[in-house]
């Protein structure tokens, strides 16, 4: 008998500022969805260990798309891609996941992404924070420079292992072989993709000086960096936290910059975290501008108490 | 020979070893070859590797002795770190301590860009025979 997994790939086709995008997405599970962003210059595999997970699924809808340009998502279709530089921008980026989950009729997602993914879901929770009921920005920062290179490309040397090797360790050496691996395996396929995607990463994401405009009690917000990532590292994404009103912050211990992928166990016990937090928010009162300072700390005790209730429940 | 070139030549041997005998090198290093100095601070190691085979490993060389394309720097106290396993965050490998630490990558950085796989392999074989500073 066929050892078949619950999971299932299928393609929509958005628009995205004027490109016609034809989106692959896996998915599986039922109930609130849970919509994945992989990390630059990578895919939707990223994300497999999640989608089979069915103390997650049965109550997420798990959905994980691969970017256009990435895995089984061509190049803009109606557009002569080949004769322009890759750049992605902030603008474009949030176009596209806002119109795969109109696309997707998803009401009330909560979205989550790693690294260029972390930083978007930032960038959600500013232009549309009423469109999420929620952000996770895995391994995110205000600002993350120095990662856009020429290297990832260079024509002298092989990109494919320039590109893999040079975010090895990315990971954590805690991490299992085999999933540290399975990633590498990931990022020698997406080496034209990976550059420009760091032009957003580390150029046009840039929101120093522009947190306080992020409402952490409209779009709930849990950021959650790891201890082996050199690029945002916890400190940075707890002060990025502290910046945004009503954000949360989770460190993850013995982990890296690709924490869904390189070693899920450990991973999955923070992003159950960081759901209960959101569960518990959902009931809260919203409207931050009419609390005021006081109301802020009191929502701010609450959260905190929500954090650690969620900590006790898993340990 | 000092006790401490004792030291640094059961290194030599030990890391010769390790290299040679290491199934990620051997199966995907069949072009690597060039030579890289290793700047340990109280010591410095100039290494030449030819098709995925430690060929010599010249302890502290002279301004003259051999040519070498790049260079990796750091403090004595980072590469005992970096040797560490599992090593501290940001001594895990050569990305991350030179973004976060005192190391740095100097030289002809296209050549090991070349043989970053093999490279970044190799240096993690320092948490198996530690580092002779």
């Amino acid at each position: 008998m066929a050892h078949l997994s619950p999971v299932t790939g299928r393609y929509v086709t958005i628009d995205v500022m004027g490109d016609e995008c034809k989106v692959f997405f896996l998915e599986n599970g039922q109930g609130q969805p849970l919509v994945c962003q992989h990390t630059a210059g990578c895919h939707n595999h990223q994300w497999r260990e999640l989608l089979e997970d069915e103390e997650i699924t049965k109550d997420y809808r798990v959905i994980a798309y691969d970017l256009v340009r990435h895995g089984k998502s061509d190049p803009p279709k109606n557009r002569e891609w080949w004769k322009e530089e890759y750049r992605l921008t902030a603008d474009y980026y949030t176009a596209f996941i806002v119109a795969f989950c109109d696309a997707l009729e998803l009401e009330d997602p909560i979205f989550m992404g790693s690294s260029f993914g972390g930083q978007v879901a930032l960038q959600l929770a500013l232009r549309h924070p009423d469109r999420f009921k929620a952000v996770i920005p895995v391994e995110a920062a205000d600002y993350s420079p120095g990662f856009f290179l020429d290297w990832w490309q260079h024509p002298h040397a092989n990109a494919a292992q320039v590109c893999a090797s040079g975010v090895w360790d990315l990971m954590a050496p805690q991490s299992p072989d085999k999933d540290r691996w399975a990633t590498w395996f990931y990022y020698t396929q997406g080496s034209e993709a990976f550059r420009g995607d760091l032009y957003f990463y580390s150029v046009d994401h840039d929101l120093r000086g522009r947190l306080e405009e992020i409402d952490g009690e409209k779009c709930p917000i849990v950021i959650m960096n790891a201890e082996y990532d050199y690029l945002t590292n916890p400190e940075e994404g707890q002060t990025t936290a502290e910046q945004i009103k009503g954000a949360e912050f989770i460190e993850m211990k013995a982990i890296g910059h690709f924490p869904m992928s390189e070693n899920y166990p450990v991973f999955k016990e923070y992003l159950q975290q960081a759901l209960q937090i959101i569960d518990g928010r959902a009931g809260a009162p919203v409207g931050g501008a009419q609390q005021g300072t006081q109301g802020r700390e009191q929502q701010g005790e609450e959260d905190k108490g929500l954090l650690d209730r969620a900590k006790e429940k898993l340990t | 020979m000092t006790a401490e070139a004792a030291v640094a030549g059961g290194w030599i041997e030990d890391f010769r070893r390790a290299s040679d005998e290491d199934a990620e090198i051997q199966a995907h290093g069949r072009y690597y070859s060039c030579a890289f100095l290793l700047d340990m601070e109280e010591h410095s190691y100039l290494v030449s590797m030819h098709a995925g085979k430690l060929e010599e490993i010249l302890e502290d060389p002279g301004p003259l002795d051999e040519r070498y394309q790049f260079v990796i720097r750091a403090s004595a106290e980072t590469w005992r770190n970096f040797a560490q396993d599992p090593p501290p965050p940001m001594y895990h490998g050569l990305f991350a301590a030179s973004f976060r630490t005192d190391m740095s990558l100097e030289g002809d950085l296209l050549v090991l860009m070349q043989n970053l796989r093999c490279v970044v392999r190799q240096m993690e074989l320092l948490r198996v025979t530690g580092v002779p500073v």
